[in-house]
């Protein structure tokens, strides 16, 4: 219990340190909102001028971070400029589209790796191990973006898949079957996609860690002692293999995140990533800094979680 | 096309079915009639990000604003000239210096309350409000004074200008009339910034447009619906408009955008590239959709060189090279030695009109016939270079007069791959004229800050696309002392005599009602531009649209919205 | 393990990977063309087909080519036209290059006479030979991505053990300054070193200080996971024995717990070599890649990112595909090295 409440601490203090050095990072880079208005002819410089003012964009950093964290207390996660409004109310409903898909697709994606891991650890330098090998590595050389159009070219062509967003625009009119089946065929191409492109590294790190455990000279003294192999694959092996693939989820849970982006930009999903790519690109500080605050709480607690996880599972860490 | 309308007013006015149905001033349009009823859904780039007018400045939301809302004169898109909008019809004094407007009578804001003159009296105090910071304050700007608007009667308003406007009756156009009843509290309370946006319920927005808010869903859609009190109806005195509902879905990207209308679920697309109009164009009779090239839109792209006066910013390399810049022949040699026909034909797929002045073939009003296109010559740019002082090392470096090889950079932006493609092309371009050019793309974000606050470039490709066709619009750009007088910002006088003969040309077309004056004045403009090369004038994409086949009435115009000026006559067959 | 297999295996992988080395370090000889050549009338040619049998059925020994012109099929596309005909020659002069930086030539393993082309892998949309562009790109790609791969490793690796072998408030302190380096919005970091840079430093040289510092700041997850290796490591028996019997921590580290390590550390590599050549994709839309005209890995599969050049010219996916064996090589050598390792005792 002191453990996990020491955690917790630790969390608010990175938490806090995260949002100082977003803000500061996001101050350095050249280029603010209002400047992007100043190429339009039809308006003038005292307009912009006075916009900046207004927004408080002419104060000295340390001022504004205090503003931002006054209203990040008050849960509006400061201002932003491109809404005019709040930043909080903008995050909630596209938070959980994202969480949503994300957990999903981590659920698909360890239910396909772990098997495959396990598999090609067990049948070692054999054919299907050398298959799966050769099938991680061809992914991990595609970008992650093409995967996610060649999906979304395989939707175009066949007409199976919706080609994007999360419900049918006639949605409320369906009955509730329909619903669920809508609701299935939209989550399938973007969750599907988010497990190809995660699975490589997932897949190569179950298979070391279970070669590691397989190796080690217990399991070889379980195998003399003639214990059947999948009994010792899954009650000896994987137990000693865990402890890096608990790690691991933790901040697959970080990789879900920033592919997830890139696949709600390209299937128009609902949730942070074409928020936050636009606020990159238009430079609305407080929308920035408030999507990397949500990320680092689902980091920070992915990463909480699995070291909880390590605390129970293993008791050598216990014992410190 | 005024004519045609008049002639169609007469019509309605004849036929007694109309009659009896209008107790209301309304305007009866000229298009072919439609069929009342259904649903059309259509992608935008983004969420919009706010509703209310005086404070939107992204596409998105522009789109959804036009749709909601009117203004007393419009901008015809499809003629490009003014006509009659919630004012029935207006006068001009004498002296050019007043309007009077006639409002028309019975109409009703989206939710059942009266229009009077009163709102639009109210509108304009907001947009004139210095502490609302709408952008159509700076319109409203004539001679260095703000317009002011007075009540004659309940359906009567004057507009009194500091000097006479040659474009006055343009400015109305996107000016959208806000309702009082529902605004002037906030706006009282010094909240009307928070007013209208996004997230509000739809009970608490009205306007005078074809279509009021249904829905909003965050970063999904957001679904409008007919308006029962709109003014308009069609030849027939059916009312306007046959849409029941428009979707706007929100499509973070072009070629996503493309994918979702292939696969049928959006059914009118605007604004994608000539490659994907490639693509589209194969499945075109299989999909049951159309596509639609409208001709080059306003969109002129160039190159120019950093003019700016760099003294106290610590920039020796590129004040160093200015002195290349500021000379008209190296500018001159650049341009002739520009491929621009290779620019439309790698970079747009054929779908552009080269350009060697800033007003585009698209804009028919103002355009230039008479300038000259000289054909690429490198020989001639050879020339030029030599005859400025310019040599060639053996190896074929250029060299200036001090033996200093010639190389600078290009700046583009990264999220532009049109311009980047252009600077690439016009790289190798100037290439073979011994220059040693980098093309250099930056984010928008920093280029622009480049480009306005530190000057930190050498020289940039950039596209500018005003919202309207008149020069009035362009006054920012080629006034030496305009925010976005590019090559040069902010002077305090003009730096060549050439610039100080179009500061004259601008400002006096500006004041000049005479339209055929005003059209020689303007191009003079563009002569002085094509032989100073202040900008390089490279292309103007054209304006490429697609819709389904059974949307009727759909007639795309090169004026923004493209596909969707004519939204309260579009229907479903 | 089958000592001889795995000899077999490392040796295999290593010789395929210096063999693409060269291909790449000689990129100019290899490579037809320059690599920023352009011919505008030929954007996005189809693959050139090698032939022995022209037209009419007639046998040739010196393979030829033919040249191109538009399809009459399709408007705005290009297609073999077999009235004219361009032998391919071996060893031939064309435009000079610079071998290691250093040698000037223009010899060339291959080419076509005349106004012919030949291109291999088709040509992109300024009609400049993708075979060639795949062949220099691979340079400023894999340095790339070897500098960047590197720095995190290393740092991972310093950061990791000391963390896992301190434990305590080191550990803590390490791996929460993780957390912030994984949730730090980096991009903008990039923008500003950028910014920061002059216009007129070369592209490539800006990008690889981009990738390098990419690399600095990505030593989060390798230091995580030697971590955990290290932490589970230090409570071995030997290792606890080794402790007891009075070993300093520098020589339990080096000796004992590091080489426990080596396989996560080299799998690590060899999965962030291609992580690191990838990011230019992203890199690239945002403006901080190589730039034009300069060939990358990264930015030819960007280009490949388009829903125009994915649906219409297949033989753009030829880099993706061709990114494949390379990469494979990487994961092969990592594989073998690490099997190796395991059949040299402790």
């Amino acid at each position: 219990m002191r453990y996990l409440t020491r955690r917790l601490l630790h969390a608010m203090l990175l938490l806090a340190t995260i949002s100082i050095f977003s803000f500061a990072l996001l101050q350095w880079a050249p280029g603010n909102f209002f400047d992007a208005m100043r190429l339009d002819p039809r308006v003038s410089a005292q307009t912009v001028d006075g916009l900046r003012a207004k927004y408080g964009m002419n104060r000295p950093l340390p001022v504004r971070y205090g503003q931002w964290a006054f209203s990040a207390l008050k849960g509006d996660m400061g201002f932003s400029f491109s809404y005019n409004s709040p930043v909080a109310p903008l995050l909630w409903t596209r938070a959980r589209n994202t969480l949503l898909l994300t957990s999903i697709a981590t659920l698909l994606a360890w239910l396909l790796a772990l098997p495959l891991g396990i598999g090609s650890a067990a049948n070692r330098g054999k054919w299907g191990d050398r298959a799966c090998g050769f099938g991680t590595s061809a992914l991990l050389t595609v970008p992650d973006l093409l995967v996610f159009l060649v999906l979304l070219l395989l939707a175009v062509r066949t007409g199976w898949f919706p080609t994007g967003g999360m419900i049918s625009t006639n949605f409320d009119s369906f009955s509730f079957w329909s619903k669920l089946k809508d609701v299935v065929i939209h989550f399938a191409l973007p969750a599907l996609g988010l497990a190809i492109v995660t699975l490589p590294v997932l897949v190569r790190h179950i298979r070391s860690a279970m070669v590691e455990a397989l190796e080690s000279p217990f399991i070889r003294a379980a195998r003399g002692h003639g214990i059947p192999h999948i009994r010792l694959l899954f009650r000896y092996a994987l137990p000693a293999a865990s402890n890096p693939l608990i790690s691991l989820l933790g901040f697959s849970v970080a990789t879900m995140l920033s592919a997830s982006v890139i696949v709600e930009v390209i299937m128009s999903w609902p949730g942070l990533g074409p928020l936050m790519v636009q606020a990159i690109l238009s430079r609305d500080v407080d929308v920035v800094v408030g999507v990397v605050m949500l990320s680092s709480v689902f980091l920070v607690a992915g990463n909480l979680l699995a070291d909880v996880l390590l605390f129970v599972s293993d008791p050598r860490i216990r014992v410190e | 096309m005024r004519f045609l309308i008049l002639l169609a007013i007469l019509c309605a006015f004849s036929s007694r079915s109309a009659v009896s149905a209008q107790t209301a001033d309304r305007m009866v349009t000229g298009s072919p009639p439609g069929r009342a009823g259904g649903q059309i859904v259509i992608a935008l780039r983004s969420d919009p990000k706010t509703l209310n007018p005086a404070l939107a400045a992204d596409v998105p939301s522009r789109d959804i604003i036009y749709c909601m809302n009117a203004d007393l004169i419009h901008i015809n898109r499809e003629t490009q000239k003014t006509e009659a909008g919630l004012a029935k019809s207006w006068s001009v004094s004498r002296d050019g210096r007043t309007y009077t407007l006639r409002l028309r009578r019975g109409l009703r804001f989206s939710d059942g309350k009266p229009f009077t003159a009163d709102d639009v009296i109210f509108t304009f105090r907001v947009y004139l409000d210095e502490k609302i910071h709408s952008e159509q304050r700076d319109l409203l700007i004539v001679g260095g004074k703000p317009i002011a608007v007075q009540k004659i009667d309940d359906h009567t308003v004057r507009f009194q200008l500091a000097q006479p406007y040659a474009a006055a009756e343009r400015l109305f156009d996107g000016l959208p009339i806000l309702p009082r009843h529902l605004l002037e509290n906030a706006y009282n309370n010094g909240a009307f910034s928070k007013e209208w946006s996004i997230s509000m319920p739809p009970d608490q927005f009205a306007g005078l447009g074809p279509f009021r808010l249904k829905e909003y869903v965050p970063g999904q859609r957001i679904v409008l619906e007919r308006n029962p009190y709109y003014w308009k109806v069609d030849g027939k005195g059916n009312p306007l408009p046959y849409l029941s509902e428009i979707v706007f879905l929100f499509v973070p990207s072009e070629d996503a955008q493309v994918i979702r209308f292939q696969a049928g679920d959006t059914d009118i697309l605007s604004s994608f590239s000539a490659q994907n109009f490639a693509v589209l164009a194969r499945e075109e009779s299989a999909k049951g959709y159309h596509l639609r090239d409208v001709g080059p839109g306003l969109e002129y792209n160039f190159l120019f060189f950093n003019l700016n006066n760099l003294a106290g910013k610590n920039l020796p390399q590129i004040a160093g090279k200015q002195t290349w810049f500021q000379d008209a022949r190296f500018r001159e040699a650049v341009s002739a030695a520009t491929d621009r026909e290779g620019i439309v034909r790698l970079v747009y797929g054929g779908r552009a009109t080269p350009l060697w002045g800033q007003v585009t073939p698209g804009n028919k009003l103002w355009v230039d016939g008479k300038l000259p296109h000289p054909a690429r010559s490198p020989e001639h740019a050879r020339e030029l270079l030599k005859s400025a002082g310019f040599s060639w090392k053996s190896d074929g470096t250029l060299i200036d007069s001090k033996a200093n090889p010639v190389e600078f950079s290009i700046l583009t932006s990264a999220s532009n791959a049109e311009r980047t493609k252009m600077a690439t092309i016009i790289q190798d371009d100037l290439s073979q004229l011994g220059m040693n050019v980098h093309v250099v793309s930056l984010d928008f974000g920093a280029m622009v800050d480049r480009l306005l606050n530190s000057f930190d470039y050498e020289a940039a490709i950039m596209g500018l696309a005003s919202g309207d066709t008149d020069p009035t619009a362009e006054m920012n750009v080629w006034v030496s002392s305009g925010g976005t007088h590019l090559w040069h910002l902010n002077e305090t006088k003009p730096a060549t005599p050439w610039e100080t003969e179009m500061d004259r040309l601008m400002n006096e077309q500006l004041i000049t009602l005479n339209y055929q004056k005003r059209k020689r004045l303007y191009d003079q403009v563009q002569e002085i531009v094509t032989q100073n090369l202040p900008v390089i004038c490279l292309a103007s994409p054209d304006i490429l649209v697609g819709a389904k086949n059974r949307i009727g009435n759909f007639r795309p115009a090169i004026l923004d919205p493209y596909a969707l000026w004519n939204v309260e006559e579009l229907y479903v067959h | 393990m089958n000592t001889m297999k795995t000899q077999r295996k490392l040796w295999g992988a290593l010789i395929l990977l210096a063999g693409l080395h060269g291909l790449v370090l000689f990129a100019g000889f290899f490579a037809p063309y320059s690599s920023s050549a352009q011919d505008r009338e030929l954007p996005f040619a189809p693959p050139t087909r090698i032939h022995f049998i022209d037209a009419q059925g007639t046998f040739h020994a010196r393979p030829f080519v033919y040249g191109l012109k538009d399809d009459p099929k399709t408007f705005g596309s290009l297609a073999a036209d077999s009235t004219q005909m361009y032998p391919l020659h071996f060893f031939v002069r064309g435009s000079s290059y610079k071998v290691a930086c250093m040698f000037e030539s223009n010899l060339h393993l291959f080419g076509v006479s005349g106004t012919g082309r030949i291109f291999l892998m088709g040509s992109d949309g300024y009609g400049r030979d993708q075979f060639t562009r795949f062949l220099y790109g691979g340079q400023i790609s894999l340095a790339a991505g070897l500098i960047a791969a590197a720095l995190s490793v290393l740092l991972g690796i310093i950061i990791g053990a000391l963390a896992g072998f301190y434990g305590g408030w080191i550990d803590d302190v390490l791996m929460r300054g993780g957390e912030l380096f994984l949730a730090l919005p980096w991009l903008y970091l990039l923008f500003a070193v950028r910014a920061a840079l002059p216009l007129h430093i070369a592209q490539w040289q800006v990008f690889l200080l981009l990738i390098a510092v990419i690399g600095l700041v990505g030593w989060a997850r390798p230091a995580r996971l030697i971590r955990g290796m290290v932490l589970s490591a230090k409570e071995r028996n030997f290792v606890v024995a080794a402790r007891t019997f009075g070993a300093s921590d520098a020589y339990l580290l080096r000796r004992h717990v590091l080489p426990q390590t080596y396989g996560v550390i080299l799998t690590q590599v060899a999965l962030l070599v291609p992580q690191y050549v990838l990011a230019e994709v992203t890199l690239t839309f945002l403006g901080l890649g190589v730039g034009e005209p300069m060939p990358s890995w990264g930015s030819l599969l960007a280009s490949l990112q388009q829903y125009y050049v994915l649906s219409s010219y297949w033989w753009m996916f030829l880099p993706a595909l061709l990114l494949v064996p390379v990469f494979l090589a990487y994961y092969m050598a990592a594989d073998a090295l690490q099997e190796r390792l395991k059949t040299v005792p402790l």
